[in-house]
């Protein structure tokens, strides 16, 4: 396919899209949550329905990714009207159908957080959880059919690589990337303009674009949502910035346990090659790029991009110290760029509405949105975006609709086991790298636990240190064997048998492990036992105060 | 290659670019403590003993794995990196079962000289006490898990100098084991060539020769060194 036929195509889809406007679109939603609470059956059952009714010029059924309230599902969301249900099931969906298609009138009771709000909105978009969000990362995703790449093209899909292609030179993307002041989103938050530039400049007839994928924070779903919801955004996002790097091959690195997300982004790929958008020639310019998926074995520290480097070559996953860091010897000792997933999804919005687009969202230091896993004690778990500098109180009881029965908040985990715990004192800290930091905790990839008083801060220290005990890959001293002596310390307090003195060798050793370790998996270990230590330290005091 | 001037503990240094900070205190007598560093092979960076401060950097790199750059200014003796040094040296002895009385590397051995170096008269962590095996299957060779410090210099030698990748490292963090070949007794090894250069490369008594007995070992390393050289040179 070369240019002209792209732009057809794309006119025609979104022709096509118009036309289908004076229809019923039943969105289904089918990310993992969904699904595992049956929305497949669901699926089938919705079009047996439409069928027996004779709709089927009427409606149109589609499977889409995550909506968002996922403990509210199975979802099904009604377009052009935007009303979404909750928990509609095989019994449910017939009044469903009759309702909203043939009368014209929502079931009031079922529409989603119905059991929760005394009026709940036809339009989802006028309900709080969705009004404080923007969506960039997350934007199609339960709108379209991830398994189509027209439905991608009819949402402006590709139409950033086609600008990127023929009206800008790989200098001017990295420079609009530079000027959207978008960082990383897999948790460090180095700038992505700066970090392709760093590779850009490297000379070198072979580089290497890698999407990192291995998303392996307890209770984070966020890459996982992207690449199930809208694995063509990544993908277009990774051909951008190999264009702008001057990579001509890339790899996405996608852990193991997302067989779904590793079906629709080969299958991705897959269309995107045959549509002429992959591969030798892109879109009949001198471009080529071709991309692999390399899937994870289930090791935490392949997230740390030397130790998924070496396991793309085929090594043990174990980190290398930098530097030299990946931008000057990567994948097989050549220059590689390694960005997270929910990154490259914001890439494509960027070069369509422009840097100065992006920039002037978030906060001066955080630019643009991030996405956030919501768990734990909170009514509305599920998957969120909003703007960068959003309060931690507008995201639990704004969004998330409070606390489950009306309990006091006591503190939220973000960054998962290299992050800590925010006290319910800071419940107005702006959601940005900076705020988060300076109360020891990072903003990590996104996953955010909220917690209510039934939880006991040691006991969550020793559960994150467990976790990263687990999963530290044995190379280093300081994380292997400093791990494990701190886990057994915070043990010991958790059975109230603690010391004083094992107090201060906690102290001591979590400093330790912080600056001694090789990788950022054991740099980060401890940061929720120091997070909880300054925050809760009366807990632990509690805990060993009988004991003198 | 050109020369130029590093700083390293207040002394001012003249250095070939492209040498590592360990190599160029080597060759000046500042003394920088190793354990998984051995001269010729790969360096991985693994034991954090040769921590170093460079100024304008926030964070402790390796000197093994750290090239040095112009104008660097580097500590290497500060009271941070001794007590550093001193709590991996505790953490080596309290992870697995390290009895000097009785271990044929008595008197020879790497960690105890470590453990003097670094003062060390007692422990402050709880010995972890795991159960480890001893391969006995080796018709000349035993290898005591029980004293392995996952230096990791075996399987570098084995791969990289011998050429025979006998030895690789299985299951990751306080579990990781050194293996022969997929996880298989010593002694009925496919790859193996008897070399015995791991012997040579091991710190620790956690390889020895079948016929000696407590404080008997008599290990080389610089002969794996100077092995090295000898082919570089082609004799």
């Amino acid at each position: 396919m070369n240019r002209q036929e792209l732009k057809t195509t794309i006119e025609a889809e979104k022709n096509k899209l118009d036309l289908q406007k004076t229809k019923h679109r039943i969105c289904v939603c089918c990310g993992a949550g969904c699904i595992s609470s049956g929305s497949e059956a669901l699926l089938k059952k919705l079009q047996e329905e439409v069928e027996t009714r004779g709709l089927e010029k009427d409606v149109e059924i589609i499977p889409t990714g995550c909506m968002g309230p996922c403990n509210q599902g199975p979802l099904v969301k009604f377009q052009p009207e935007n009303t979404i249900y909750q928990k509609v099931d095989c019994n449910n969906i017939q009044p469903v159908v009759q309702a909203q298609v043939v009368e014209n009138k929502p079931i009031e009771n079922m529409l989603l957080f119905s059991d929760s709000r005394s009026k709940p909105f036809v339009n989802a978009k006028d309900d709080p959880f969705y009004k404080k969000q923007l969506k960039i990362a997350l934007q199609d995703c339960g709108d379209i059919n991830p398994e189509k790449i027209k439905d991608y093209l009819s949402h402006d899909g590709y139409q950033a690589l086609d600008k990127v292609l023929f009206e800008m030179s790989p200098e001017d993307v990295i420079g609009e990337i530079k000027h959207s002041r978008i960082r990383g989103r897999g948790g460090a938050g180095y700038p992505t303009g700066l970090k392709w530039e760093t590779v850009y400049k490297y000379v070198s007839p072979e580089k290497y674009m890698i999407c990192n994928g291995d998303e392996g924070d307890p209770g984070a779903f966020m890459d996982r949502s992207v690449l199930e919801g809208n694995p063509h955004r990544v993908l277009e996002g990774m051909i951008i910035a190999a264009y702008a790097v001057g990579a001509n091959k890339g790899y996405a690195y996608i852990r193991g346990e997302y067989p779904l997300a590793i079906k629709r982004f080969e299958l991705a790929i897959k269309q995107a090659k045959k549509m002429g958008l992959l591969g030798s020639h892109i879109l009949g310019t001198e471009f080529s790029f071709d991309v692999e998926v390399r899937i994870g074995a289930g090791a935490f520290v392949c997230g740390e991009e030397t130790a998924l480097i070496a396991s793309v070559e085929g090594k043990r996953g174990t980190p290398k110290p930098r530097p030299p860091f990946p931008a000057e010897s990567g994948l097989w000792g050549k220059p590689t760029l390694i960005n997270n997933v929910e990154t490259l999804a914001g890439i494509a919005p960027i070069i369509n509405k422009g840097g100065e687009w992006y920039s002037e969202i978030g906060t001066p230091k955080s630019a643009g949105t991030k996405v956030f896993a919501l768990a734990g004690k909170i009514n509305y778990a599920g998957l969120i975006e909003v703007p960068m500098g959003t309060t931690l109180r507008e995201i639990i009881f704004e969004i998330g609709g409070g606390m489950p029965g009306g309990e006091d908040f006591k503190a939220a985990q973000t960054g998962g086991p290299s992050g800590g715990c925010i006290p319910a004192e800071y419940l107005d800290v702006k959601m940005d790298y900076e705020s988060l930091i300076s109360l020891g905790s990072i903003m990590g990839s996104g996953g955010l636990i909220i917690m209510d008083k039934s939880s006991d801060m040691v006991d969550v220290a020793k559960y994150f240190m467990e976790f990263s005990m687990d999963e530290s890959c044995g190379k280093c001293v300081p994380c292997r064997v400093g791990t494990k002596m701190m886990f057994d310390l915070l043990q010991k307090i958790c059975n109230n048998k603690g010391t004083r003195i094992d107090l201060n060798r906690l102290e001591e050793l979590a400093v330790y492990v912080k600056e001694a370790s090789l990788c950022g998996l054991g740099a980060s270990a401890p940061n929720p036992l120091l997070s909880t230590l300054r925050h809760f330290k009366q807990e632990y005091e509690n805990r060993i105060e009988k004991e003198i | 290659m050109a020369k130029i001037i590093v700083y390293i503990d207040d002394k001012k240094l003249e250095a070939e670019s492209g040498k590592t900070i360990l190599e160029v205190c080597r060759e000046n007598d500042i003394e920088i403590l190793t354990m998984c560093h051995l001269e010729g092979i790969t360096d991985i960076g693994a034991c954090r003993l040769c921590l170093v401060e460079i100024e304008g950097n926030n964070k402790l790199l390796s000197a093994c794995t750290t090239k040095i750059a112009a104008n660097m200014v580097i500590k290497t003796k500060t009271e941070r990196i001794k007590k550093y040094q001193r709590i991996t040296t505790e953490l080596f002895f309290a992870e697995r079962n390290h009895v000097c009385s009785v271990c044929v590397a008595n008197g020879k051995c790497e960690l105890q000289k470590l453990g003097y170096k670094v003062g060390l008269d007692h422990i402050r962590y709880p010995f972890l006490f795991p159960q480890c095996e001893v391969d006995t299957s080796h018709e000349w060779y035993v290898l005591d898990h029980n004293r392995c410090i996952m230096c990791t210099r075996c399987v570098r030698v084995c791969a990289e100098v011998e050429g025979a990748h006998n030895w690789d490292v299985m299951n990751r963090g306080n579990q990781v084991r050194i293996i022969s070949d997929f996880n298989t007794p010593w002694g009925e090894s496919t790859t193996c060539t008897s070399c015995g250069k791991c012997l040579h490369a091991c710190p620790t008594g956690a390889i020895w020769p079948k016929d000696i007995v407590q404080g008997q070992l008599n290990k080389n390393p610089g002969m794996i060194t100077e092995l090295i050289e000898k082919r570089k040179l082609g004799l």
